[in-house]
């Protein structure tokens, strides 16, 4: 993976007195798609425009395919991008939007028009060749600049928020043709989002950005059930957090003492440090057979279908939550329930720190 | 009366410019259009067909259209690119830029030509600059000729491209031409399928403006040009207030208007065709 398809080493920008983008690697295999997954003003935005040449990074090389493009114009990268804002050119019908990088390129002219039909086609936008731009709905605008980006059959392909203007249900159609078409063409993409659903459902591979820097670049499965930072796991999907103190530590298994009482998982800690636990809220069961043991106060109790979110009085700087397929019998707001985990399912973290 | 109530509010909006336009431009426009073509109370063509018969009035046709399109031409070369930046640029920049745009329109016109009298004599700073550099061998004088009245004119028009093509260019999203950058277009390729097209309608209403001013000017050639030089404007000028001939300067003045609204008409239809095909 070190020599890949696209490689990003270093790369850092500042904007006056604000650093965002703080020596960022990333590294991409040929048909990979990979997610940058992080709150606005993380920089993930910055590493897209880097990418595609639409900025110059401070420091920092990128290689693609083997080539150096770190200080080439975006026009001679072959790196497409769909814009958030779709970037459909106004003045253009349809045809004439996915027509233009191929004009642009000097494509001759008998070989555009089936190109841009089948395109047309595989974006489900074929019937609508001749319209105006202006005529088309959201998610029509978002498989033309799909279309367009992908005609001219790029190295690689930048989305940035690409659904983000999208209602919930168009989502999530889009998200399933958008992964398909891209394993028709094979195309390797990096997608830009803050929605960590979308993360989760359309990556190979995400990157979770926080102030910067890439906090873990791994597996969706990997990056939930093993978070690296507090951040990733506060980032992606819930989870119960509890601060605590470490009191013992002993053969990789610490003992954390917590407001909720002593807890014990993985990890080497001296004793005596400030750590962040955390569990994922389905590992929880809501009895006492598990080897980590608490017992709290219901709260709240969120029905979502196929599953309920069960919200506990927690201690301060810290919340317990708990998904489980059906609401215990007899159980209403400030019914104390017992719950337990095993040592496994237990995460800890280096409490982190709140300055900046 | 439910139909009166019910007026659109548009039109109430419209109602104060519509009236003040009626009065003061219409009406006298409707006196000026009969006065050419009556001779002697009886409605007649005689007066155009003798002007258009006149090689000097095709002179004076000549002159003012070869000095509107020069001026024209000079404010779009000048203009686009300083509302390119205008449009580009932030804050203090713009700011400073749009103020040194806005700010001379404060000075009367006369003024400024009177200052162009001073630049463009024989020992004015024009002549000093290019004999200094050596690019003229000895001193000459631009005042008086077709090329000081272009400069002088451009100078007070310009503001009047730029201001059109600005407040489009501001309206075109900036992804656009990131847009086309990714899919591999040139900056010159990018400028005449992206940019340039989207400010036609900016263009073509600074045209509009910068020809109409310029082929109706008065003033300016009168200071910069002077009297061996007639245009359709200082030809209209002079023969209501020296040569008390109301039939031709009424003739003279309704050309001008024909040729004007010509011109105008026929940049938006041709911006029209040029912006539709891609």
């Amino acid at each position: 993976m070190s020599q890949g398809f696209l490689s990003v080493a270093g790369a850092a920008k500042t904007f006056g007195a604000a650093t965002v983008l703080d020596g960022v690697d990333l590294s991409m295999a040929r048909g990979e798609f990979v997610s940058l997954l992080g709150p606005s003003g993380c920089g993930k935005t910055t590493l897209l425009r880097i990418v595609a040449g639409l900025m110059r990074p401070d420091q920092g090389r990128v290689a693609l395919d083997g080539q150096d493009i770190t200080r080439l114009p975006p026009h001679r990268r072959d790196v497409s991008v769909v814009f958030q804002s779709y970037a459909l050119f106004p003045h253009l019908s349809v045809a004439e939007n996915v027509a233009f990088g191929l004009k642009a390129r000097g494509a001759p002219s008998s070989e555009i028009a089936p190109a841009v039909a089948r395109f047309l086609d595989l974006v489900q936008m074929g019937a609508y060749a001749d319209r105006s731009i202006k005529a088309l709905s959201g998610g029509q605008q978002q498989r033309v600049a799909v279309a367009r980006a992908l005609v001219v059959g790029p190295k690689l392909l930048l989305l940035d928020e690409p659904f983000s203007a999208l209602d919930r249900k168009l989502r999530e159609t889009m998200q399933i043709d958008l992964k398909r078409l891209l394993r028709e063409v094979g195309t390797t993409a990096i997608f830009v989002t803050h929605d960590q659903d979308e993360a989760l459902t359309m990556s190979d591979r995400i990157a979770v950005m926080y102030r910067g820097r890439i906090e873990q670049l791994d597996t969706p499965a990997a990056i939930y059930a093993r978070p690296a930072t507090p951040f990733a796991l506060g980032f992606v999907g819930l989870s119960t957090r509890l601060p605590g103190t470490v009191t013992d530590s002993t053969d990789g298994i610490v003992t954390v003492a917590t407001q909720a009482g002593p807890l014990r998982g993985p990890g080497n800690f001296l004793p005596g440090s400030p750590v962040l636990l955390g569990v994922r809220p389905e590992r929880i069961a809501l009895d006492h057979a598990g080897a980590n043991r608490i017992e709290a106060p219901l709260t709240d109790a969120a029905f979502q279908g196929a599953r309920v979110q069960l919200h506990f009085q927690a201690p301060a700087n810290g919340q317990i939550l708990v998904e489980t397929p059906s609401l215990p019998a007899a159980a209403g707001p400030g019914t104390p329930l017992k719950m337990s985990w095993a040592i496994d399912d237990t995460l800890i973290y280096p409490a982190p720190a709140e300055a900046a | 009366m439910s139909t009166s109530r019910r007026l659109d509010p548009v039109i109430l909006l419209a109602l104060p410019a519509v009236l003040y336009l009626a009065i003061v431009y219409g009406v006298p426009l409707v006196m000026l259009l009969g006065r050419s073509i009556m001779v002697g109370g009886v409605p007649s063509l005689a007066p155009f067909v003798g002007f258009l018969s006149d090689p000097f009035s095709w002179t004076v046709i000549g002159n003012t259209l070869r000095i509107a399109i020069l001026v024209t031409l000079v404010c779009l070369l000048i203009g686009y690119p300083t509302a390119l930046a205008l449009a580009r640029a932030n804050g203090l920049a713009q700011a400073l830029i749009l103020v040194a745009i806005i700010l001379p329109l404060s000075v009367g016109v006369v003024v400024k030509a009177f200052a162009w009298q001073i630049v463009l004599r024989r020992d004015g700073v024009v002549s000093q600059l290019m004999t200094g550099l050596g690019l003229w061998s000895e001193p000459q004088r631009l005042l008086f000729t077709e090329a000081g009245l272009v400069i002088g004119a451009a100078n007070v028009f310009v503001p009047f491209m730029i201001l059109p093509i600005y407040s489009v260019l501001k309206l075109v999203d900036p992804r656009l031409g990131e847009a086309a950058a990714t899919l591999g277009a040139s900056p010159l390729y990018r400028f005449f399928k992206v940019a340039l097209p989207l400010s036609l309608p900016g263009i073509v209403t600074g045209i509009a403006f910068v020809f109409s001013m310029a082929a109706s000017m008065y003033v300016i050639p009168n200071l910069l040009i002077g009297d061996r030089f007639q245009t359709l404007a200082t030809l209209t000028g002079r023969s209501f207030l020296f040569m008390r001939n109301e039939q031709l300067g009424s003739t003279t003045a309704v050309v001008l208007l024909v040729l004007t609204v010509a011109v105008v008409v026929g940049s938006a239809a041709l911006s029209k065709r040029l912006g539709g095909a891609s």
